[in-house]
């Protein structure tokens, strides 16, 4: 059983991070804290836990500190465009292990542009981007597991 | 036994099987649409993982999605549940395929049974009484109308891939059977994508009556006693019971013997259903043999103790059933289902929303089997039964009394649900009586 200072705890940790919510797991009992839903400019808000909640399953937060590549200043944030995943599958970021990946941030890609590959059931998913943008963020790690409608990435509209 | 389990299902079934793992210590990956993530299977499942977006074409009834899900999260078998891909003999075989187990029966098990005419001519080769009708499917509705004459109206034509009503019509001479055939054919196709009919000679009044087996890899194969679903309405079941009022331990082994033979012919192995229909006189016939868990399982369980999902992830793993052997399994008490759907009570319209208040019955003899909770939406995109109310007495009368009070106990508020018209079904003096036959609802509505 969790204690209620640990509850509290964890009330003021997602009420001061802007996390949208926090699930715990421990000897047998579960906890989840949601805050207040964030007004947030993309469509599809960062899906639950994959795979198994850690200890602590905070799925928008392990997204973003896994963030591999960033822009060091990201101003206008409300105006990125999210590139979500039609599939669920596993995300690759170049055609085969030794390529070059098919963007890098910064990079400018037009529309219909291949950004990545998702693989459902060994078929390889070429993920093309909706806008023509420069790629601002890659949200996903090569090779991790990816939700339908999750964002791959993010991308300023030219 | 396995260590991890995907669930390709939601709702009260999604928890059901979560709790068959829970209790034999597998873990679990919960799938779900864009619409469910609160669904309370997604919250109860150790893991899981959006498929799709909310219809189900694209998520629950996609095997690309759903295999992909289970590959990224490294499950080893997959429960199906009722409906989605429950009774698909493609899903089937791509699930082994990959090199997971189908919890569920083979992909040829599901093709000799799941196909309803294909099933008449699976179960005719044995000792099981089949409704004369077409041996196999139809090719034109002259073929039919030529079979109807010779067996005599009236008669039934059936979805050969049907279930739950869809692309059935029954006719009563030669005309009706013209138009029946079409629309038949035109729903079949929209419905199923799949137009082929089959016509059986149709019995007046009779009772739906099905037998739970349960078969393992030993070769075993075991009957756990019958099921009265005569409650319908549109070929949908509304309330459940078991035993049946009707049946005599003669006639009760007698359909019975039959159900494991049919399940034989099938080289069936894992849970099924056997459907039959009764006469007035106490004839039965094969109906069709459901290939997978049912919505009313729990019917059996409460009569029998058998706990029918986790012998289903056993006889999966390749382990025997755990029922005691030499022993035939003996109904004890009287059990009653009822299906709490989201919907008017009066008109049957769906009736979606968010669910404001909730209190659940509870108490001596009452089990409820749910996904929903107070703040839960439920969607319009699915099947709308919420909730499954069952009630176990020592017989059917305190089964009955016991109904009354705990239909009384629920509180559900922010949509409309059947509650009130189990209500006044248990005010009948038909079903009380158990006077009753797949026609009831019609004669109580009307």
């Amino acid at each position: 059983m969790f204690k209620f200072e640990e509850i509290c705890e964890l009330i003021q940790l997602v009420g001061s991070s802007g996390v949208a919510n926090v699930e715990v797991e421990h000897a047998g009992s579960r906890v989840r804290i949601e805050g207040r839903t964030q007004v947030v400019a993309a469509p599809a808000a960062p899906p639950a836990g994959v795979p198994a909640p850690p200890p602590i399953a905070d799925p928008p937060a392990v997204a973003a500190a896994a963030q591999p590549e960033a822009e060091a200043a990201a101003p206008e944030d409300e105006n990125l465009h999210p590139v979500t995943s039609p599939i669920v599958g596993t995300f690759y970021r170049a055609p085969n292990p030794d390529a070059d990946p098919y963007v890098k941030v910064g990079d400018f890609v037009e529309q219909g542009s291949t950004l990545c590959i998702v693989e459902a059931m060994k078929l390889m998913n070429e993920i093309e981007c909706d806008i023509s943008g420069t790629v601002v963020r890659v949200l996903t790690e090569n090779a991790q597991p990816v939700e339908f409608g999750e964002s791959l990435f993010m991308v300023r509209p030219a | 036994m396995f260590s991890k389990v995907l669930i390709a299902n939601r709702g009260e079934i999604a928890v059901r099987i979560i709790a068959a793992c829970r209790e034999l210590g597998i873990r679990t990956v919960a799938v779900h649409s864009e619409a469910d993530r609160d669904c309370l299977h997604t919250q109860l499942a150790d893991e899981a993982v959006c498929i799709g977006p909310s219809d189900s074409a694209s998520s629950y009834l996609n095997v690309t999605s759903v295999m992909s899900a289970a590959q990224i999260t490294g499950a080893e078998a997959i429960h199906p549940g009722y409906g989605f891909l429950a009774e698909n003999a493609h899903f089937a075989e791509i699930v082994g395929e990959c090199g997971l187990t189908f919890i569920g029966p083979s992909a040829d098990a599901i093709r000799l049974m799941g196909n309803k005419s294909q099933a008449r001519r699976t179960v005719a080769a044995s000792e099981v009484p089949i409704l004369p009708g077409s041996d196999g499917p139809l090719q034109s509705s002259d073929e039919a109308l030529a079979l109807a004459l010779e067996i005599g109206f009236p008669v039934i034509l059936k979805a050969s891939a049907g279930g739950g009503g869809r692309g059935m019509r029954l006719a009563w001479d030669a005309d009706e059977l013209q138009r029946a055939y079409d629309t038949a054919w035109n729903e079949a196709e929209r419905a199923f994508g799949d137009p082929t009919l089959y016509l059986e000679k149709y019995v007046e009044n009779p009772r739906h009556i099905e037998f739970q087996i349960l078969a393992d890899s030993t070769g075993r194969v075991i009957h756990l006693g019958e099921r009265e679903c005569s409650i319908q309405r549109r070929h949908q079941k509304i309330i459940e019971e078991a035993p049946s009022t009707v049946l005599s331990p003669e006639l009760r082994a007698e359909m019975g013997r039959a159900a494991v033979a049919a399940s034989r012919a099938a080289k069936y192995e894992n849970a099924g259903t056997v459907e039959f229909l009764l006469a007035e006189d106490g004839g039965f016939s094969f109906m069709e043999m459901n290939t997978r868990v049912q919505v009313e399982h729990p019917v059996t369980e409460l009569v029998t103790g058998v706990d029918i999902v986790k012998e289903q992830l056993r006889i999966a793993a390749g382990e025997p059933m755990s029922v005691p052997k030499r022993k035939q399994v003996r109904p004890e008490g009287h059990a009653i289902e009822f299906r709490i759907n989201a919907e008017d009570p009066e008109t049957f319209a769906p009736s979606p929303g968010r669910i404001t208040r909730l209190a659940l019955p509870g108490g001596p003899g009452v089990r409820v089997d749910t996904h929903i909770y107070a703040g839960y939406t439920v969607p319009p995109y699915y099947d709308s039964l919420i909730a499954k109310l069952l009630v176990f007495g020592r017989d059917r009368e305190e089964a009955i009394v016991r109904s009354r009070r705990a239909l009384s106990m629920v509180r559900i508020e922010g949509v409309k649900t059947s509650v009130a018209l189990h209500q006044r079904i248990l005010e009948s003096e038909e079903f009380v009586a158990g006077r009753i036959d797949t026609h009831f609802m019609e004669r109580f509505l009307s």
